[in-house]
């Protein structure tokens, strides 16, 4: 859909360099997510839920009928079931129809809608979820003002999760240890803090706001790019069980089955924007699939925050134009971003370290800002031997973390305590 | 008439003693050389014969038969000219006397003329000649430097087969070459210095303790940031071998026939650094005639492989087993033949095909998944080899020169620390096997119980807790410790491998 030609054929994000396609500006994104498709106009107060129900389950399974073409099936006919009944004449109906979602419209009419409705509900029910059309109680009232609006939803997990307050947190999947920390930390302030965290389950940061959430002990909500029955990726399957049984939720636009192609990322990050009262992007690259997201926010009205980056990071780069064109919030920490958004902080429990004075040297200079071990060497006069040696038992003691790279970050739990005045120099 | 002589063969580094019988007997004029004899040696009958005729001798027109015992030992090279030539003179009575013959091996490749020229790993076929009692070594007089490196043996340079002749009948005698002092082969200095590399102090600490116990090293990085400049500093670091490991390596650059004849003991400590697009027979030896590869010339030293990931998946693989084991094994139809290669593996490679992958400022311009197939070329049992594992990025801001030590002074710490570890357990500490990770080498109970804490913190196999122990010995060595306390330790881990590609 929204100028996201360059992206791979899975993957919410997109390649920078050497690709075709022009780069892609936030601005421009804007515009093209503003195709209104009418949802807005229409008023489905009349409509009865159960009766309707098979025939939007039927409808939304024609091929290339999107939410747009649904809408305004419904507003010619009013209801599902009277589109249903008008069958290939619908065909008049919709300008721009692609030849499949022809014959498929075809197709379906000449076949009963229970059954085409009823195999969908049992592999849905089989792969642990439900269905939720826009017209039943369970479908999430945020989504109310997101337009288009998925006609149905496939919901596994808690449909309480669904309801509450709820911020995103999204990034790119090539996250920095600046970026997953953040993520992390932002994640956690909000999971403590009662707010569920929104995301894509995917690599990188998503799966970072995820993790930091659950083990906040708090409700997270996974807005998938694939089926319920194929989750993707498929390394982080065991992050969409425990988002799962902590509470949460796994939500689809995709009935099982499906095969997940490149669009379905990038409608899935409207859905993410939907779900949510703000929305923070972490970590962006320029022509991240997260500004998809970023630009949704903005056109749904939420509130839009990103994580700056230094000047020289081409991950924050996407993050930096954002705040830089005043289109999204800059974050100064996890807590100011609790209190834009209204909520009150949680509880924590204050602990104290034993550390050596090295040890504290380099932690409290970790928490004032990640460092590569030439700068830390700088900041705290000591030679690489003792250095290297306390970074490990920093390490080994959940404070330190490199995430692989030359780069040293203060992990959450440390700056948990540096907070709390645990640590003397912090 | 029958007569025997005797010379030596080469079998991987290894050399082993050859007897050359020669039956001249009437019949049809032939000369056939049996026992296994590749093409090699077969033309040994033509180099013989006109050898023979150009020293003034005579090459009797009778049915000569040759045959290199044991027979079953596939033999190539030209080093049994001489005993051929000598058996054959020998045998058709030309000789005044033959009693020498029985106590002095033979080595050289005949010219037409009668010449001797020296052959390729002379130091290995005269310690095969003392390990089989024989007492005196004849060769080529431009291979006597190199034979006189072999301790306990009497050595003579003939130039022809015309001396060697009269060296054997007692006609004239040649002179003994004396043992020592062997001429050693000028040590290097086009090693660049560690001065020249800007920033990257963990990789310079990393590299230190690599060389000062003999431990490998992979060094993961961007492009451009030093990492091979790094590496290539490390020819300069190491200390010289000492006189017993220069006769082994000389042995094995003797039999690949790289040593200067001139000055042929070895003492500055191989650094080999062979090109990732080298073949797995070039990398770890074999062919039909095994040679030693770069592993094993290498052996006792350091091997330098730049651009790691670019290497022969099958050729990384194969060094798993002289990582481990510190040899090479070959199979063969003949038999398995093992050869030294023991030595420090220092490798730097990028991240990713781009190799931009967690870079700061450069964004990875790879494919989704590539990056993680590429770090994959890394196997998990060579991944687990790795004792320091440096992540390198470029310097953040103006870096620092002052203060930053030259090569110099890291040699002598370097030097300090074999030494210590010399007097301690005689081996290096990325030799010691795990039963010496015990009190009397400084690790203590207190020591040892927190490696296995900080093993199951980051979980870590064992084979990697040993291989950690190891390393933070040498950096205890480093500090002139006597024991490993626990900031050696934490220090050792913080230079852990990756357990997978990220």
């Amino acid at each position: 859909m929204i100028g996201v030609g360059a992206a791979g054929p899975i993957g919410n994000e997109v390649g920078v360099g050497g690709r075709a396609g022009p780069r892609t500006e936030p601005a421009q994104l804007l515009s093209l997510a503003r195709e209104r498709a009418g949802w807005a106009n229409l008023d489905l107060s009349g409509l009865d839920a159960v009766d309707e129900r098979p025939f939007w389950i039927a409808l939304s399974l024609v091929p290339g009928l999107g939410p747009v073409g649904f809408a305004r099936l419904l507003l010619r006919y009013g209801s599902a079931r009277a589109a249903w009944s008008a069958g290939p004449e619908l065909l008049g109906e919709l300008p721009r129809l692609a030849a499949d979602t022809a014959s498929g419209l075809q197709r379906l009419s000449l076949t009963s809608v229970d059954a085409i409705a009823s195999p969908v509900e049992a592999t849905t029910e089989r792969a642990g979820g439900r269905i939720v059309t826009a017209l039943e109680p369970g479908y999430p009232p945020a989504l109310a003002t997101v337009d288009p609006r998925p006609p149905v939803l496939f919901v596994s997990g808690d449909a309480e999760a669904l309801v509450g307050p709820a911020v995103a947190v999204v990034g790119t999947r090539r996250a920095t240890g600046y970026g997953r920390s953040a993520a992390a930390e932002i994640a956690d302030e909000l999971g403590r803090a009662g707010v569920t965290v929104v995301s894509g389950l995917a690599m990188g940061i998503d799966g970072e706001a995820h993790t930091a959430a659950i083990e906040a002990g708090g409700r997270t909500v996974a807005v998938l790019p694939s089926p319920l029955d194929r989750i993707y990726p498929p390394r982080h399957r065991e992050l969409a069980r425990r988002i799962v049984s902590t509470g949460g939720a796994l939500v689809s636009e995709l009935a099982p089955g499906h095969a997940p192609g490149r669009p379905d990322f990038a409608r899935r990050n409207r859905i993410i924007a939907g779900l949510a009262r703000a929305v923070v992007v972490v970590e962006a690259p320029d022509r991240s699939g997260a500004l998809l997201t970023a630009a949704a926010a903005i056109d749904y009205g939420k509130e839009l925050f990103a994580v700056p980056g230094p000047i020289d990071a081409v991950a924050s780069r996407g993050c930096n134009r954002l705040i830089a064109d005043q289109m999204a919030t800059l974050v100064t920490s996890a807590a100011a971003l609790l209190q834009r958004i209204g909520a009150a902080p949680g509880e924590r429990q204050a602990s104290v370290l034993n550390l050596s004075e090295a040890e504290a040297l380099v932690l409290g200079n970790l928490l004032r800002r990640p460092a590569s071990i030439e700068e830390l060497m700088g900041r705290t006069r000591l030679a690489t031997g003792p250095l290297a040696s306390a970074l490990t038992l920093l390490e080994a003691r959940g404070l330190v973390e490199s995430y692989g790279g030359a780069t040293f970050h203060a992990t959450l739990a440390a700056r948990r305590i540096g907070r709390s005045g645990g640590l003397d120099g912090g | 008439m029958l007569a025997e002589t005797l010379s030596a063969s080469i079998v991987g580094v290894e050399g082993v003693a050859v007897r050359v019988e020669v039956d001249v007997a009437f019949g049809l004029p032939a000369l056939t050389i049996v026992g296994l004899a590749g093409s090699q040696v077969q033309e040994a009958r033509e180099r013989v014969r006109s050898a023979i005729r150009n020293s003034g001798f005579e090459l009797p027109a009778r049915r000569i038969t040759v045959n290199l015992s044991p027979a079953d030992l596939p033999k190539d090279g030209t080093g049994y000219d001489l005993a051929i030539a000598v058996g054959i003179l020998a045998a058709s009575g030309q000789l005044r006397s033959v009693e020498r013959l029985a106590d002095t091996a033979l080595v050289g490749e005949l010219a037409l003329d009668g010449a001797i020229r020296p052959v390729a790993g002379t130091m290995a076929l005269g310690a095969a000649a003392r390990a089989a009692g024989v007492p005196g070594l004849l060769v080529g007089s431009g291979a006597t430097a190199e034979a006189a490196a072999v301790a306990g043996l009497e050595v003579h340079g003939a130039a022809s087969l015309g001396e060697a002749v009269a060296h054997l009948t007692g006609v004239r005698k040649l002179p003994a070459i004396a043992p020592t002092p062997l001429p050693a082969a000028p040590m290097r200095v086009d090693a660049p210095d560690l001065a020249e590399v800007h920033g990257q102090p963990l990789g310079r600490r990393a590299l230190e303790i690599a060389i000062a116990g003999r431990h490998n090293l992979v060094l993961s990085g961007p492009p451009g940031i030093g990492k091979t400049l790094l590496l290539r500093c490390a020819a300069a670091l190491l200390p010289p071998l000492d006189d017993e490991e220069a006769v082994e390596v000389s042995r094995i650059y003797s039999v690949a026939g790289l040593l200067d004849r001139r000055a042929p003991l070895l003492r500055a400590r191989p650094f080999r650094a062979p090109h990732h697009t080298i073949s797995t027979q070039a990398l770890v030896g074999g062919g039909p005639r095994v040679r030693p590869g770069e592993a094993s010339l290498a052996h006792r030293g350091v091997l330098l492989l730049d651009e790691m990931l670019q290497f022969r998946a099958d050729a990384l693989d194969a060094l798993r087993q002289p990582l481990e084991a510190g040899t090479v094994t070959i199979g063969r139809v003949e038999g398995a033949l093992t050869m030294p290669a023991s030595f420090a593996l220092l490798s730097a490679f990028n991240p990713c095909p781009c190799g931009w992958l967690g870079a700061r400022t450069r964004a990875c311009t790879c494919e989704e998944g590539t990056a993680r197939r590429y770090a994959s070329r890394l196997s998990g049992p060579l991944r687990d080899r790795i004792d320091l594992w440096v992540t390198m990025d470029a310097p953040v801001a103006r870096v620092d020169t002052d203060g930053v030590e030259p090569s110099s002074a890291v040699s002598h710490r370097v030097a300090a620390a074999w030494h210590r570890q010399r007097e301690r357990q005689g081996i290096a500490n990325g030799e010691l096997p795990p039963r010496e990770l015990a009190d009397r080498n400084g690790f203590g109970p207190a020591v040892m119980g927190l490696l296995a804490q900080r093993g199951r913190r980051f979980n870590l196999s064992p084979r990697r807790l040993h291989r950690t122990a190891r390393v933070a010995r040498t950096i205890a060595d480093l500090a002139g410790s006597t024991s490993v306390g626990r900031e050696h330790l934490d220090e050792a881990l913080r230079y852990r491998a990756e357990v997978a590609p990220r």
